[in-house]
């Protein structure tokens, strides 16, 4: 444990370290999540109401899944390599370390755009998710659990690689949670919802989280916590069953 | 045409080709750009379907019908292109790997852009496929089928106006040496001016005038106007000016970074 905390210690510090392109890298992050709060705005404009849904409570859902998305691609940010790595050989140098090769990888690497994404998920989050105490605490609950099932969703595609020797399906798992997760849920039918709740869980990712800011309910935040236990461990089940498949690169990176 | 053009044309469709190829060859990638297409489609025309149907069946003009067909088509011509093409133009400058290309007996940036064109258009022409498959079985025929044999060549005018401003763009990496996370603002611009995920009627007026002056409709907008059923071949004509426009000035900016470049490399 003492080990993952250095580690994460020196990917904070090594992003910290260039101040400026933090800054920009966030301040470039900011202004893309801006463009999709005047995409809803303009759309609820020209809508009004859609299934219960106005633009305050998709801005909520857009807090909660960029805040999420944020922890995820940004601290652990090599949760959406992990196909891409197994692809190209790249995990020797994990696996001589003396640690579990999945918290290690997890944790090396801090992409500072994506920090971007958490502040502004935070930000969106006190303007139009009137941050109450109760608020807040279940805000930084779901979000929590959020990030957890994005992280295991992207470890499980991307361990798809050591399987089927490609990393496409880890990118393309990447690319479907975040975009699926960046709707309302009610706008689907038949089989688009049902692949929502299952094979891609977008709705855990925001939805659900975004309703349980506004009314919170005990069962539903049962089954987001456990939705997301069930990610981790597929993931974390499907990257290590994957490595006894692992053959090396002989290629050596700081991950 | 001189003998002279004739090389260069013979070069430029070199480069097109062979980058089309290469693409092909490599078909995983087309089939993970299907893939996601499919996904974006099915969601975005859901939204905005389910939008026109609230809203008594039409939506700025736009019936669910017409809509899905426009969604459809504006994807198209926008998940075809390497998205962070911008980026990967100004990492090749700010990293000075362009000055190999110098050496070559042809425009650095026509090469690129016949390059990166042969290389979207394998993926457009599958995508397009793609496009008149979903949209038929989320929403139904094209409102107007004849105006489809217009929305094909302007896919293809749209993805190469879009790959010479990005060209444009990117070549302030030769002063700032690094076009940075620029291509995120940019498929911003591409997003809602170019009305890839918003009809333009659908913008307040204001939006609406200002995004009808600029180049981005040409990428996104002017094909998927087409598909949707309106006969309008005049866009075309305007696709073309834009394509001269932007690729004189891609050209020109191209053309003094190279200078720079070459006095920097001493």
């Amino acid at each position: 444990m003492n080990g993952l905390l250095a580690t994460m210690r020196n990917a904070l510090a090594e992003a910290a370290a260039k101040r400026a392109a933090l800054l920009s890298a966030m301040t470039i992050m900011i202004v893309n999540d801006a463009v999709w709060v005047a995409f809803w705005v303009l759309f609820f404009h020209r809508v009004g109401h859609l299934h219960g849904w106005d633009s305050r409570r998709v801005l909520l859902l857009l807090s909660v899944m960029t805040s999420a998305a944020g922890i995820t691609l940004g601290l652990f940010s090599n949760a959406r390599r992990v196909g891409q790595m197994a692809v190209e050989g790249a995990l020797d140098a994990v696996l001589a370390l003396p640690v579990q090769p999945l918290p290690f990888l997890l944790v090396r690497r801090v992409e500072p755009v994506n920090i971007g994404d958490f502040a502004f998920g935070i930000t969106l989050f006190c303007i139009v998710g009137h941050p109450t105490p109760v608020h807040i605490v279940v805000f930084a609950g779901v979000v929590l659990a959020a990030s957890v099932l994005i992280t295991g969703f992207l470890v499980l595609t991307g361990s798809i690689a050591f399987f089927a020797g490609r990393g496409e399906g880890g990118e393309l798992g990447f690319h479907a949670i975040l975009l699926l997760g960046s709707y309302p849920v009610d706008v689907f039918a038949g089989a688009a919802k049902v692949m929502l709740y299952t094979v891609v869980p977008a709705a855990f990712v925001s939805s659900i989280p975004a309703r349980l800011v506004l009314s919170f309910d005990p069962a539903r935040a049962a089954w987001l916590v456990g939705i997301s236990a069930l990610f981790a461990t597929a993931g974390t089940v499907a990257f290590t069953r994957g490595l006894r498949r692992y053959t090396s690169g002989a290629v050596w990176t700081r991950g | 045409m001189s003998s002279r053009a004739n090389a260069a044309t013979r070069k430029l469709t070199t480069a097109a080709r062979t980058a089309a190829q290469s693409v092909i060859a490599e078909r995983g990638g087309i089939g993970v750009a299907v893939g996601f297409y499919v996904i974006v489609v099915s969601v975005l025309s859901g939204l905005w379907r389910v939008a026109a149907h609230a809203n008594g069946g039409r939506l700025a003009g736009y019936s669910a019908v017409a809509i899905t067909w426009y969604i459809a088509t504006t994807e198209c011509a926008v998940v075809s292109l390497n998205i962070r093409m911008i980026d990967d133009i100004g990492r090749d400058i700010g990293s000075g790997a362009v000055a190999v290309e110098l050496l070559r007996p042809a425009s650095v940036v026509a090469v690129r852009v016949a390059t990166e064109v042969g290389r979207a258009l394998p993926r457009l022409t599958a995508l397009a496929v793609a496009a008149v498959v979903v949209a038929s079985l989320e929403a139904g025929a094209p409102p107007r089928p004849v105006t489809l044999l217009l929305a094909y060549p302007s896919l293809v005018l749209a993805i190469a106006v879009n790959i010479v401003a990005q060209h444009a763009f990117a070549a302030a990496a030769f002063w700032l040496r690094d076009a940075g996370s620029t291509w995120f603002l940019y498929q911003k611009l591409v997003f809602i001016l170019g009305g890839m995920l918003i009809p333009l009627e659908a913008l307040p007026g204001w939006l609406h005038g200002a995004a009808n002056a600029l180049p981005w409709r040409a990428m996104a907008y002017v094909p998927a106007r087409l598909a949707s059923g309106h006969l309008e071949p005049v866009l075309l004509l305007e696709q073309v000016a834009w394509l001269v426009a932007l690729g004189a000035i891609a050209a020109a900016i191209f053309g003094a970074g190279q200078r720079r470049l070459q006095v920097v490399g001493g």
